[in-house]
């Protein structure tokens, strides 16, 4: 396995989904994509609701088929592929799903659903099933006692933990993360995407990480893809892409996403987006976000000519006519960040006890 | 600065799965607060008792005629009387339940045999399986169940049990074929099925351990309600004379046997037509009781 | 400072399941002004939105309110007879959802259902109420309004839904609106759009909100003042600047450090809060979030903390505080969040062994 990250472990090559709703209509979920997702590497894939991302993670999985493209997996073209040595090569990559009470079923045993992708392969058998059943339940911070317990006895965030560790039992390269904590409590996220974070490290895996929360995106990946309305509208380096986006979606994003902070809140300016977004029956004519772009030329080039998806900077793509007037759109953070956090007056509560300075796990020791 | 420092080996902070209990314990719990269900389920249990010891003993022979004068009302050694050939009433009475549950749950075995099968494939893969089986169902919802039933009867030659278990089943497969199907259709669209499939499950181990133990508890339902509808559609074929073959006794030829004397000796038809409908009544109620149970939120 | 609007004091709610009792809401307390934007903040389960139920009188079965009061304008709510309350429900005090498809009846006309609060409070005629219902959606920003107000809640986007849901809350001009995870099921550019709606409506009508949801960014911006809930208790109130900037309960400090910001440069890694809420059947004795807090004295265990001033308007029930964790532990160690730590795997993470 390349940790280099710049082998590209998939390449998506104008991939197409279409799915037909009515007599003679279709609804095209995605649209002629392309990028690679490269070896070692975590590629976040964002957009708001219908804009593809599920549908092209499960493309990319394979469990749904494409209506037209290439998703070559490590040099195999996975679109070709069929019955068993489609099933060979399912092993190495691996999905996480949204909903952890629809993901597992709720007839099996969590030992039975860690189970069943080894049983499907023929990987160990027996004890050595049950033991490799009972480490993966480790791995993800689980109880090994756990195995003879049904799903529903869980909690979300447990579940989603079951749901890592049955995607982690075929020890897969690429693993497909869709919207793996977006069903889950704040406090219980961040334990989610830090155990992502730390099994991507340990096991060295390749994610694709689906989401429709922009700061889950980033804080995660190193690269952001991202999508509007079936197609790629920007791809840069996760840094890159909240310093100097080149889309003007993008940007739009950006601003509407809300930060834990009152004073950048009450600075903030909202880049308003006209309208509401089209239906992907029948997507606009052109770039398909210039019926809301606030930068567009319509009649113009926008509405006349769709923009290819094409390097702005180096490993900086964007799909946009006027991506050099992107910046002018405004500062995302307005200069000036507000007075410090001062410490606060009034009278302490009466001082009692000892700290425990290492009562939880996860805790600094002292001078650790 | 008081107190000391409390030795940090007392917390787990480890999540601790709630203890919850299991899905089917749930489910009986929930089947034993409803007093009817469990009514009509003794009731049942006493039947197939019955129907088991009818098989070694009655109290009297259920063929021989003359045991007690024809039309005879009841009496305390023949309690439900004579038919109108001197039978005794009771003994035909608890073969006759034998007959009634081997019909119906036959018939939901073979119903189960036909419908869940093609109803999981049906729903699960949908394109041309699908449409066939649609067309099939609706073709078969369209042909009266009567003359299905008569045809088939007629076409496999003398009636036994079985080939009425057949023409029943025929007649009654397409509400299970259409109730899996559903469930399929919805089941598939679950992400565990997307989650098997990715993990490299193959299509005989989803339909199987993934879909229909999820379908269970309505095919349950369905079943335990096509047992009634089936007893009744058996009554119905023997009371025209198309069922059972006489002698031996069926709920519906000896509610036949006792119409024409219908004002002399009530008991003949009553006998039958009660154990009829209390029988009928005792698998709806268990059927509804299992519903509610096995899906709490069908109710309200 | 005048009265305020709606003093809630000690409100109790209980569910009587099967299980047990389920302490969903116990001994909260807090004052919402007229005119003003309260944000209360929590986990799914921490009674926040149970607290605003019943002050709707909704809560649902097997829930009822066990004690306390809820006074709105001075009456209080509880004790009232039910017609009196329907008068006030709705006309004075209205609320919205989450989820405007299923608050929604499918097979009336969007207008029509904007303008029934109207109907059913204060006896306008049909046409009068059905041409304020347009002034309204035009007031929220419904484009096309006449047009809308023709249609039925399924031919609206989730956005537009909203926005009704929002006029029909603002038909009878109701003195506080109640808005219960109004943006959790949209897109974050419509969420923007509905949060920049509520705050220009309480800035031209005057309207009281209270604002309920699970995200603390969403609070950051809108609110004045914000309460933290956890497993049924107010942990901590403060203005939002205080709150955010210093916080003093180990549980919003926590809670604040274990999202990720769009605006971190570096994105460090995320604090967690170990464990999981409590069972709320029995709940745990002393301060309901010492199994999970890492900041713990020998009192945290037995005592329940009041909620008591730790600073000017900033309440928090905690025995230690963050102020005391800053000054004994030092910024660095508390800052410090080692690589492996917060993921609920305790011990080191072994490599599966190659099957």
């Amino acid at each position: 396995m390349v940790e280099s990250g710049s082998a590209p472990l998939v390449r998506v090559e104008n991939v197409s989904k279409h799915f037909p709703v009515r007599l003679g209509a279709t609804l095209k979920a995605v649209d002629g994509v392309s990028f690679e997702i490269r070896s070692g590497e975590c590629l976040g894939l964002v957009g708001e609701s219908g804009c593809g991302k599920s549908t092209l993670g499960r493309l990319i999985a394979r469990l749904i088929p494409v209506t037209s493209g290439r998703i070559v997996f490590d040099g195999i073209d996975l679109t070709r592929l069929g019955g068993r040595r489609l099933r060979r090569l399912r092993r190495d990559f691996q999905m996480i799903f949204q909903d952890p009470f629809a993901s597992l079923d709720p007839r099996m045993t969590v030992g039975d659903i860690i189970a069943e992708p080894l049983a499907n392969y023929g990987l160990s058998r027996g004890r050595a099933r049950d033991r490799r059943v009972q480490e993966l339940l480790e791995v993800v911070g689980l109880s090994p006692s756990f195995v003879n317990r049904y799903p529903h006895e869980f909690s979300g965030g447990q579940r989603q933990r079951i749901g890592i560790a049955r995607a982690l039992a075929l020890q897969p390269r690429l693993v497909i993360c869709d919207e793996p904590v977006s069903a889950l409590d704040v406090s219980i996220q961040s334990q989610i995407i830090n155990l992502l974070e730390d099994l991507r490290h340990r096991f060295h895996l390749t994610y694709l990480f689906i989401a429709h929360d922009l700061a889950v995106v980033r804080h995660i990946s190193d690269r952001v893809l991202v999508m509007y309305l079936g197609k790629i509208v920007e791809v840069a380096d996760s840094g890159e892409i909240y310093a100097a986006p080149r889309h003007p979606y993008t940007r739009a994003l950006l601003s509407a996403v809300p930060l834990p902070d009152p004073r950048k809140e009450r600075r903030r300016s909202l880049v308003e987006l006209a309208g509401e977004i089209p239906s992907p029956i029948s997507p606009p004519p052109g770039c398909r976000f210039h019926t809301r772009c606030p930068l567009a030329e319509v009649p113009g080039i926008c509405s006349e000519q769709e923009p290819p998806l094409e390097e702005k900077e180096p490993a900086h793509l964007a799909a946009c006519h006027f991506s050099d007037r992107v910046s002018a759109m405004g500062a995302l953070e307005p200069p000036g960040d507000g007075p410090p956090a001062a410490p606060v007056a009034g009278e302490p509560p009466p001082r009692r006890g000892t700290l425990l300075t290492d009562p939880s796990p996860g805790w600094p020791a002292p001078g650790a | 600065m008081g107190g000391r420092p409390i030795a940090i080996t007392t917390f787990i902070a480890e999540p601790m799965a709630q203890r919850r209990a299991g899905l089917w314990t749930d489910a009986w719990r929930r089947l034993r607060r409803n007093r009817l269900a469990l009514v009509a389920a003794t009731y049942l249990l006493g039947l197939v008792g019955v129907a088991i010891l009818a098989v070694f003993w009655t109290p009297y022979s259920t063929t021989h005629q003359g045991i007690v004068l024809p039309y005879q009302g009841p009496t305390p050694a023949h309690p439900l009387g004579g038919d109108s050939l001197g039978r005794d009433v009771l003994s035909r009475l608890m073969e006759g339940a034998q007959i009634s549950l081997l019909v119906g749950v036959g018939t939901q075995v073979v119903v189960l045999a036909l419908g869940v099968p093609l109803g999981l494939l049906a729903g699960y893969f949908r394109s041309w399986l699908d449409a066939a089986l649609s067309l099939l169902i609706n073709i078969f919802y369209g042909v009266p169940d009567l003359l299905v039933a008569l045809i088939l009867i007629v076409l496999l030659g003398h009636s036994g049990l079985g080939q009425i278990i057949f023409a029943i089943a025929v007649t009654r497969w397409m509400d299970m074929a259409r109730l899996v199907r559903g469930q399929a259709m919805s089941l598939r669209e679950r992400e565990f099925v997307e989650a098997a499939r990715s993990c490299g499950s193959g299509t005989f181990k989803i339909l199987f351990r993934h879909l229909l133990p999820n379908a269970l508890g309505p095919i349950i339902v369905q079943a335990t309600l096509g047992i009634p509808q089936a007893i009744l559609f058996e009554a119905f074929l023997s009371f025209l004379g198309l069922g059972v073959q006489p002698p031996t006794p069926s709920w519906g030829s000896m509610a036949a046997d006792g119409v024409q004397a219908i004002r002399i000796s009530p008991h003949i038809v009553l006998a039958p037509t009660i154990a009829l409908s209390v029988t009928l009544m005792a698998f709806n109620f268990v059927g509804d009781g299992l519903r509610d149970a096995l899906d709490p939120r069908q109710r309200r | 400072m005048s009265p305020p609007l709606l003093e809630v004091r000690d409100l109790r709610i209980r569910f009587f399941t099967e299980d047990g009792e389920v302490r969903a809401v116990e001994g909260v307390s807090f004052d919402l002004q007229e005119g003003e934007i309260l944000g209360i903040v929590g986990e799914s389960g921490c009674g926040k939105s149970m607290t605003a139920l019943s002050i709707m009188g909704l809560v649902p079965e097997p829930g009822r309110v066990t004690g306390g009061e809820i006074r709105f304008k001075g009456r209080d709510l509880l004790s009232m007879a039910p017609d009196e309350v329907r008068d006030i429900r709705g006309k004075d005090i209205a609320m919205i959802f989450q989820d405007p498809l299923s608050s929604l009846n499918p097979v009336l006309k969007t207008g029509f259902q904007v303008a029934e609060p109207m109907l059913a409070h204060q006896r306008a005629d049909k046409r009068r109420a059905l041409a304020r219902a347009v002034d309204l959606l035009r007031q929220v920003r419904v484009p096309a309004a006449e047009q809308r107000a023709r249609d039925y809640p399924f031919q609206l986007s989730g956005g537009m839904r909203q926005r009704a849901m929002i006029a029909m809350g603002l038909a009878n001009a109701p003195s506080m609106l109640i808005a219960d995870e109004p943006t959790t099921a949209l897109d974050v550019t419509v969420q923007a759009q509905i949060l920049d709606l509520l705050r220009t409506l309480n800035r031209e009508t005057r309207t009281a909100i209270v604002l309920i949801t699970h995200n603390l960014a969403v609070v950051a911006g809108l609110c004045s003042r914000v309460i933290v809930m956890y497993a049924g208790q107010i942990v901590e109130e403060g203005s939002v600047f205080d709150l955010f900037e210093r916080p003093q309960h180990p549980y919003t400090w926590l809670l604040l450090r274990s999202v990720p910001r769009l605006d971190r440069t570096r994105p460090e890694r995320l604090r967690s809060i170990e464990g999981l809420p409590p069972d709320l059947i029995a709940p745990p004795p002393g301060c309901r979030f010492h199994p999970r807090c890492p900041f713990r004295i020998e009192p945290c265990f037995t005592e329940p903390p009041p909620l008591q001033e730790v600073g000017p308007g900033q309440r928090a029930a905690c025995w230690v505080t963050m102020r005391r964790a800053h000054e004994e532990m030092g910024a660095a160690t508390l800052l410090d969040v080692r690589p492996g730590a917060g993921s609920g795997v305790h011990g080191p993470i072994r490599e599966p062994h190659r099957g």
